[in-house]
């Protein structure tokens, strides 16, 4: 697995990640927005998901919406709870003014296990956004005015130690496997998408086809839960290694 | 004339360049196992990655195969996080579907299609980055990615923008802070050995009289480029084949 | 459980390049000169124009007397007759299968180019092109051999031999087909314990040993019931993780270099042999043993 960040320069953070055969692009960009009246003091997240064609012939034209569709809506279902991602800190003023993070994810290679290095890869992302500092903001009139620091150095770094981390257990035979390849998945009985944040489940997703035994289901909830709290030290530790301004993208 | 001058008195370019000077370009071939050839351009700051899958049996649409060539199948796509504002879809609208025909017509005057009869070629290229210079630089990406895969062309065929600088000077390889300042922009895929021109585009407008030096601009930069993929192509097949011990060639090749 | 992660920045990217220094033969690049065409023959990959004789992929000249052809370094699969390849069927059509070969055009299969249960002189009637798909059906694997190559390009296979047939058990892996090297055999029962075929087409098939003299009903049936022990499946999965790492260094694949990345990988467990340091590890080994070996 190799990750990078800050790799997109027109984004507000970036990074991209590469799990065996499987490469994912995600670069995060920030609009000001009003919030949702139901939520004044939340900001707004969003995902979007692009299938790039690259990854198989299949999803050219819209081959790939769907898998896209299903990737962000999942994406969308874990980020929800304020116990995962707290979105009150993207808050400019109540009711007038909020940030929105707009998470664009690009699908570059195709090899397994898509749901976990997307997560993974928007976590990371999402750890590299950088928010401009608001320096004042008043109403004037009916009108929000607000003041952004023009230093650009001068910005505020998004709290991820709680965004969830998705894990893919999918059942082959008798057997429960993390992490399948893309062979692997073509033959597994059943498989289960599981977003844990900090021990928590925040979502529980039954992708593809076939059922599950209750207790199977359990076994499977908990391997889940055993393996993303591992693979959230491990990104952490990684990320707070900080990696020095080289450019590396694809050319190395 | 009231628009900002492209080149300065003592002839630098606003990101320091000389008129007939290209931006960077950093490439690399078979970056991805899956597809057949791959390929990764960057030309300054715009960056594309380029795909190839074929020859293969016809896909779909079985009626649309040709019994005497192959068809060539395009697909541009622009990242929605490659523009300083952020674009709303990734492809489908009609500058892409545009950027995918024409670059259809360049390719295919380079690949020889008629070896492969009821075959098809998919060329997909998506722009992670862009800063001027698209087309060209997801031109010169896919002539790599063909090249990766191993499919026969009849040369290089690259591409590169030109332009007009206060109306008497012509320069080469646009980018994105000149395109905006303005000026005309003269887009040219060549087969550079052969000096043909396979697609030109312009936009804007300029005297007719001063057509021939900006062509001449640009297809020089196409040769310059030319000979920057043709040496990262043989640096490529060397590491290659030297890790291989040049496999299946003939024994003859390595003493 | 025990479980290791791992996550690396990209800048600790391991350099899979195992190139040794030696002499590199004159590369050619699309649309480069190669001669003055009058006293040659044009081959594959080279093309005339104007008077001259040149190049259309890049690669290396070979030459056959007055033939002169340019073999890219990488490309889809180009069958010659005699060739073992290992195929996917995909679709059932009349009196022929069609095989996914990583061919530029599937091939096909035809019902008279197999051996049918009951002897190989046995006429083919009606009843047998209902029961195709008993024999095989869509996403089986076979492996077979080139029998004829059409003038589109296409391959006709056959399995007219005990060694050919359907595959049962066992693994597939997929790697570029330049990396095959072309030998007299493609069969190789590995003394590890697994058997290996090294399809032309860039498909290989790992599978525990196979012994030849039950298997004598022409190769359509699948034992999916026996339980493959876990030893032998452990060499499996070690071949496997052997045969990426040779191929993400682009290095040939043959029963000896795949025999010597075997040996040098065993100092690594088989989870261990897919973090890259060991694979390149493994494929620098395996390159020296291999000079070693050729220099004396």
């Amino acid at each position: 697995m190799e990750l990078e960040t800050d790799i997109v320069a027109h984004a507000f953070g970036s990074a991209r990640l590469r799990l065996a055969n499987t490469d994912v692009l995600v670069a995060v960009k920030i609009e000001v927005e009003v919030p949702f009246p139901e939520q004044p003091d939340e900001g707004k997240i969003e995902f979007f998901v692009d299938c790039s064609a690259n990854a198989t012939p299949d999803f050219e034209g819209r081959g790939g919406e769907e898998l896209a569709m299903e990737i962000a809506n999942s994406l969308a279902g874990a980020y929800k709870s304020t116990q995962a991602f707290d979105l009150s800190s993207l808050c400019i003023m109540k009711g007038r003014k909020c940030w929105k993070l707009l998470v664009d994810i690009l699908i570059l290679e195709c090899g397994g296990n898509l749901y976990d290095a997307v997560s993974i890869a928007v976590k990371a992302a999402l750890w590299n956004t950088r928010i401009p500092k608001v320096l004042s903001v008043h109403l004037d009139g009916n009108k929000v005015e607000m003041d952004v620091s023009d230093n650009v150095h001068d910005c505020e770094k998004l709290d991820v130690a709680r965004a969830p981390i998705m894990v893919t257990i999918s059942k082959i035979g008798d057997h429960c496997v993390v992490d399948p390849s893309s062979a692997e998945e073509q033959c597994s009985t059943a498989s289960v998408v599981v977003a844990v944040s900090q021990k928590r489940f925040t979502t529980i997703l039954q992708s593809s086809s076939g059922a599950l035994h209750p207790t199977t289901l359990m076994d499977c909830l908990k391997m889940g839960c055993e393996v993303a709290t591992q693979l959230d030290m491990a990104l952490l530790q990684i990320l707070m290694k900080t990696p020095s301004q080289k450019d590396i993208g694809f050319l190395l | 004339m009231s628009r900002k001058e492209l080149i300065s008195e003592i002839g630098l370019r606003l990101d320091g360049r000389r008129a007939h000077e290209l931006r960077r370009i950093r490439c690399k071939l078979g970056v991805f196992t899956q597809p057949d050839g791959s390929a990764y351009l960057e030309q300054g700051l715009t960056k594309v990655l380029a795909a190839v899958y074929g020859p293969h049996q016809v896909r779909g649409n079985r009626t649309k195969a040709q019994h005497d060539s192959a068809i060539v199948n395009c697909q541009f796509s622009m990242a929605v996080f490659s523009t300083t504002d952020r674009k709303k879809r990734p492809r489908g609208d009609r500058k892409s579907t545009e950027m995918s025909i024409h670059l259809r017509q360049a390719l295919l005057a380079a690949i020889k299609v008629e070896l492969y009869p009821w075959s098809q070629i998919d060329v997909y290229v998506e722009v992670l980055h862009a800063d001027g210079g698209v087309y060209p630089a997801c031109v010169n990406a896919a002539t790599l990615a063909l090249i990766d895969a191993g499919i026969p062309l009849k040369e290089y065929v690259c591409a590169c923008t030109a332009s007009l600088a206060n109306n008497d000077v012509p320069m080469v390889d646009i980018s994105h802070q000149e395109e905006i300042i303005g000026g005309p922009t003269l887009t040219v895929a060549a087969l550079p050995m052969s000096g043909k021109v396979v697609l030109m585009e312009m936009s804007q407008r300029f005297h007719l009289d001063h057509l021939p030096k900006v062509l001449d601009k640009a297809l020089q930069g196409c040769k310059d480029i030319k000979t920057i993929l043709d040496e990262a192509v043989r640096r490529h097949v060397e590491d290659v084949g030297s890790s291989s011990g040049w496999g299946n060639t003939s024994e003859k090749a390595r003493t | 459980m025990l479980q290791k992660v791992h996550i690396r920045l990209a800048e600790n990217r391991v350099n899979t390049s195992v190139a040794v220094d030696r002499r590199i033969p004159k590369i050619f690049t699309p649309g480069e000169i190669i001669s003055e065409q009058k006293e040659f023959m044009r081959g594959h990959g080279t093309y005339e124009q104007d008077d001259y004789l040149k190049a259309s992929v890049a690669g290396v000249k070979e030459q056959v007397n007055k033939l002169i052809s340019i073999r890219p370094l990488k490309s889809r699969y180009n069958g010659e007759i005699g060739d073992v390849v290992v195929g996917r069927i995909t679709e059932v059509q009349q009196k022929r299968w069609k095989v996914d070969t990583n061919s530029r055009l599937d091939s096909v299969l035809l019902l008279s180019s197999v051996n049918l249960p009951g002897g190989e002189l046995r006429r083919r009637s009606a009843e047998d092109e209902h029961m195709m798909r008993q024999y095989l059906q869509e996403g089986d694997l076979i492996s077979a051999e080139v029998q004829n190559v059409f003038a589109d390009g296409s391959l006709s296979l056959h399995t007219r031999s005990l060694k050919y047939g359907k595959l049962s058990q066992g693994v597939l892996l997929k790697v570029f087909p330049s990396l095959i090297k072309r030998s007299k055999t493609h069969f190789h029962n590995l003394p590890v314990g697994a058997s290996i075929i090294l399809g032309n087409n860039g498909f290989i098939w790992i599978c525990p040993i196979i012994s030849n003299e039950e298997d004598n009903v022409g190769g359509f049936v699948q034992n999916l019931e026996e339980v493959v022990p876990r030893p032998d499946r452990e060499a499996i999965g070690r071949l496997r993780n052997c045969i990426l790492a040779l191929a993400q260094s682009k290095m040939m694949l043959f029963d000896t270099s795949i025999l010597y990345a075997y040996e040098e990988s065993l100092k690594y467990t088989v989870a261990d042999l897919l973090i890259p340091e060991a694979m390149v590890d493994v494929a620098i080994l395996t390159q020296h043993r291999l000079n070693i070996a050729e220099n004396s």
